[in-house]
């Protein structure tokens, strides 16, 4: 079958945060690209991620995918594609080619995208992989009860909760008591995740705050190891926490149901004193793990293995914000500029020599 | 409504442009001898030739010195930046206002002043994106404090063409705005830069400083790795690294704490004992260091906050133990502490006058990321901002070229202010409030920076003379928006104001999905809440609106610094007139908003068309 072919300087898989911003990084400096999102919809899942501020702003970011996409609508340089996944790559006289495939999904107007209808083989210089991280599946650590015990959710389904400034236990009502579970799927030896998904203590202060701002009248706990908060604001926020958010240093050892079908966190505090906590709404802080694609993309391009199973640099390919390790949307960001300005640098190497 | 003509007269710095492009992107026609009713001129009156001068007397013009409009870059941005200025000039020729005096095209030269790894990789990363460079400070290629030295020796050895490196040089003064910042250097006087990085390397210093130590005894961590101590068989030797014990550290010196705790566990007889407040284990590799460290057989201790007691300057150590409930002691015999890289901040900043003060200047506002601080082409990275070591540091670098680039090459066309300066009083009231540094007055009048203004019209709000706005948004074409719209809406004229960072997002999503509003809302978008200003609030009342509303962004998350909070300010204070006049205050609201909360937006529009209607 003839595929449709096309040229681009740089293609950028994955149209999340990172991989937008990347776009935008080479607009901005008139390079043309080419952005595949394999949904149906441009702007990741930081596009459904809810508001957080209370009286000010709480600088979680999820307010500026708008900014990129508005922006990027007015740029003629990058071209987007939703419904377009790379199925083979190779590498022939120091050009990607690489295919993209439809991909199956409907759902609303991708503006400023379009879906691709059909194959097309692309020739470019450089790719950026941004193709995101996958939540760690709660399933997984059956002791916290999700999926089993009702009332317990995961932190992606409070954001979409409080993205419709909505907050629902298990019978519908807004809860009075709500605790936060930390580390579900990361520094877990158990798991073999050996580290520290860096976001899930800020984003689930940033809810806690956000619950107790908007429904006074509910309590919150937050089960945790160490709070791996940063930047100086945390230092100046946390005190004004602790007297909104019960922390509570402990990690607990199972969720289980109660007799009025509520949730119970059973755990045990730093003095060794066992607790059975009734709570009407559970959310475990789930970690991020290496995206989905991570190990087919790795072998497509060539690519070492990185720490944890995500992915990093290799030859003419660029890696940007999580697909590289955990970070925050601000932090994917400028991580994006880093990969945006790589695949620039590579492309001016090959006009110096092109030139002589 | 009078048809505007382009009339071009070509002049230096207008090579490569097709007068019909730019008439035709700017909404205008391009005059070749015809009758012209009003005229947009691409020279200064002084420099047209007589016969033209002639031709137009007696119709309005606007004599437009286009040149210094169109400043570098490629094709595309010039052009961009061309047809703006000609549409901006077009809109004005009716109104027959003075011309706005321009500044010159900015400079592109990039000054980088500091050590270490972010300035090298800032001055590598503005050299990519085309702009010279100089790279200036004492010794600017040896690593800050805490960078990883083979990586700053392969960037110096690998500086490109367009770097200029001045070791030994020093920034003393820095004046002016973006694409003219005027700097004052040792040993080479003064230049002129489009853009300014400070990026020191930093020192060392503890994270423990305000613990009661006895500092001529605590050992420094980094010269105790260099030389690691030993103990004896029938003598261990105790260790105690405090890692954040005062407050907890950064994931960064926490990382190398428990890497530094490690290496000396390592030695013959000696046992370490780590103290912290929390593990700080976000930094890439935090966790297995951590636990590489306590299989070595570091002994980690978790202390509450003031849970660790210091004696004799830290010769005895006390704390409780919650699992055995008892009072432990420990009196090591080495004490050390974990480090962090800390920069000075340059002197010439704690100017009050001159540039605004710290925490203004560095906002904690998620739009101020990637080294960006509120003034306008002026960039903090590395230590002194308190970006951790590393990655961080390269990406940070990355997106301040990025940025710089985009001010100084005219990629995005900011609709820079004009001035009326018949009406200028020169009281600088727009020169103190404007949030981002752009504009300076020079002798007797106000000049905006180009490279520097990002049209948020906050200018145009304080002005007490209706001098000075950005085009499209001054308070008569802002009037005259407000008196068409009301004069047809029905009851019960609703006005809500909505800033482009927020309230013109959430409008936009609620339009994408078909949300239908009560009548009698009028929707004004304004580039910033901050333009909205007092005058323009009264102005809508009077013209007959039941209710104001402005929506702008949520407290720390302005584009404009504090743009946002000028507007609560002004929507406060005509709730106070309204007050005193016996009519109710709440026909006047502030709305903090963000773009991703257009329910938020609906329904605060829905209650206030309820409540004011009559």
């Amino acid at each position: 079958m003839e595929l449709a072919e096309k040229q681009t300087p740089v293609l950028i898989l994955g149209g999340g945060v990172a991989g937008l911003a990347a776009a935008r990084e080479l607009a901005r400096r008139g390079v043309a690209c080419v952005l595949a999102e394999r949904e149906p919809v441009l702007g990741g899942r930081a596009r459904g991620f809810a508001c957080k501020a209370t009286t000010a702003c709480a600088r979680c970011g999820a307010c500026r995918v708008g900014d990129l996409l508005a922006e990027l609508a007015a740029r003629p340089e990058a071209e987007l594609f939703t419904c377009a996944g790379a199925v083979a790559a190779r590498r022939d006289r120091g050009r990607w080619q690489v295919e993209l495939a439809p991909q199956p999904g409907e759902g609303a107007e991708p503006f400023p995208a379009r879906a691709l209808g059909e194959r097309l083989a692309l020739t470019c210089r450089a790719v950026i992989l941004a193709v995101g991280y996958s939540p760690f599946d709660p399933r997984a650590k059956s002791r916290f009860g999700y999926g089993r015990v009702p009332g317990v959710i995961s932190a992606l389904e409070l954001e979409a909760m409080l993205a419709q400034d909505t907050l629902a236990g298990p019978r519908g009502e807004p809860p009075r008591r709500v605790a936060f579970i930390q580390c579900v799927g990361s520094r877990d030896q158990s798991l073999g995740h050996l580290y520290c998904s860096r976001v899930c203590c800020g984003y689930a202060l940033r809810m806690a705050g956000r619950i107790r701002h908007t429904w006074p009248e509910s309590e919150v706990s937050f089960f945790h190891m160490d709070l791996q908060t940063y930047g100086r604001a945390w230092e100046e926020a946390l005190p004004e926490l602790r007297r909104q958010v019960h922390l509570v240093r402990a990690m607990p050892g199972e969720v289980t149901r109660g007799e009025d079908d509520t949730p119970q966190v059973v755990y045990s505090d730093p003095a060794g004193r066992h607790h059975r906590e009734p709570f009407d709404l559970v959310v475990l802080s789930v970690g991020l793990r290496p995206p989905k694609a991570a190990s087919a993309l790795a072998e497509m391009f060539g690519l070492e293995p990185g720490p944890d199973g995500f992915l990093q640099d290799g030859p003419e390919v660029f890696v940007a914000g999580c697909a590289q390790g955990p970070r925050g949307i601000v932090e994917s960001m400028d991580h994006a500029a880093r990969a945006a300005a790589a695949a620039l640098r590579l492309l001016d190497s090959g006009r110096e020599a092109a030139h002589g | 409504m009078a048809r505007v003509s382009l009339l071009w007269v070509e002049r230096p710095g207008l090579e490569g442009l097709e007068p019909a492009a730019v008439a035709r992107a700017a909404g205008v026609e391009l005059n070749s001898g015809g009758p012209v009713e009003a005229a947009v001129v691409t020279c200064p009156a002084e420099e047209a030739p007589e016969p033209l001068r002639q031709r137009l007397a007696g119709k309005p013009v606007q004599w437009l010195e286009l040149a210094a409009e169109v400043g570098g870059g490629d094709g595309a941005h010039r052009l961009a930046r061309a047809a703006a200025a000609v549409a901006r000039a077009a809109g004005r020729a009716e109104l027959a206002t003075l011309p706005p005096v321009y500044a010159p095209q900015p400079a592109q030269k990039v000054l980088v002043a500091g050590r270490g790894l972010a300035a090298l990789a800032a001055a590598h990363e503005a050299a990519l994106a085309g702009h010279p460079v100089l790279l200036a400070g004492e010794e600017p290629t040896r690593p800050g404090a805490d960078d990883d030295p083979a990586e700053v020796e392969r960037l110096a050895a690998g500086l490109p063409a367009g770097v200029e490196l001045a070791s030994g040089c020093t920034l003393l003064r820095l004046a002016g705005a973006a694409g003219d910042f005027r700097a004052e250097l040792s040993r080479r006087g003064k230049e002129s830069f489009g853009a300014v990085v400070l990026a020191p390397g930093g020192e060392t210093v503890s994270c423990e400083a305000e613990l009661a130590l006895d500092w001529s005894w605590v050992r420094p961590l980094p010269e105790l790795l260099a030389s690691p101590p030993a103990g004896e068989q029938d003598r261990w030797l105790q260790v105690a690294l405090l890692a954040g014990v005062s407050r907890p550290t950064t994931a960064g010196a926490f990382r190398r704490a428990v890497e530094a705790a490690r290496r000396l566990q390592q030695g013959d007889f000696v046992q370490v004992t780590l103290f912290f407040r929390e593990a700080r284990v976000a930094s890439e590799g935090g966790e297995r260091a951590y636990r590489a460290a306590r299989q070595a057989g570091v002994l980690a201790v978790r202390v509450p906050e003031e849970g660790l007691v210091v004696r004799d300057g830290g010769r005895r150590l006390r704390w409780h133990d919650p699992l055995l409930d008892e009072d432990l002691e420990l009196a090591p015999d080495v004490l050390t502490t974990a480090w962090e890289a800390r920069a000075a901040r340059p002197e010439f900043l704690d100017d009050p006058v001159q540039w605004p003060a710290w925490e203004h200047l560095l906002p904690d506002n998620p739009r101020f990321s990637g080294g960006r601080t509120a003034v306008s082409g002026l960039y903090i990275l590395g230590p002194l901002r308190g970006t951790p070591p590393g990655a961080d540091r390269r990406a940070e670098a990355a997106a301040a070229a990025g940025d710089l680039h985009r001010l100084l090459s005219g990629g995005e066309v900011a609709p820079m202010p004009s001035v009326r300066h018949t009406y200028c009083a020169r009281c600088l009231t727009c020169v103190r409030t404007c949030p981002h540094h752009a504009l300076g007055h020079r002798v007797d009048r106000i000049q905006p920076a180009p490279a520097a203004c990002q049209g948020c019209g906050v200018c145009a709000a304080e002005c007490p003379a209706e001098a000075i706005a950005p085009p499209g948004w001054s308070n008569p074409e802002l009037r005259a928006g407000l008196q068409r719209g009301l004069a047809l809406a029905p009851d019960p004229k609703l006005v809500v104001f909505t800033c482009a960072g927020s309230g013109r997002g959430a409008l936009d999503a609620l339009a994408r999905q078909a949300h239908t509003w009560p009548a009698g809302v009028l929707f004004y978008p304004v580039p910033c809440a901050g333009r909205v200003g007092l005058a323009l609030v009264l102005k809508a009342l009077e013209l007959g609106a039941r209710g104001v509303l402005v929506a702008g962004c949520h407290h720390g998350n302005c584009r404009s610094v504090n743009g946002n909070l000028r507007a609560q300010l002004r929507v406060d204070q005509a709730a106070r007139l309204l007050e005193s006049l016996g009519l109710r205050p709440e026909a006047v609201r502030f709305l903090p908003l963000a773009a991703n909360q257009p329910r938020r937006l609906a329904r605060a529009v829905e209650e206030m068309a309820q409540e004011v209607a009559p």
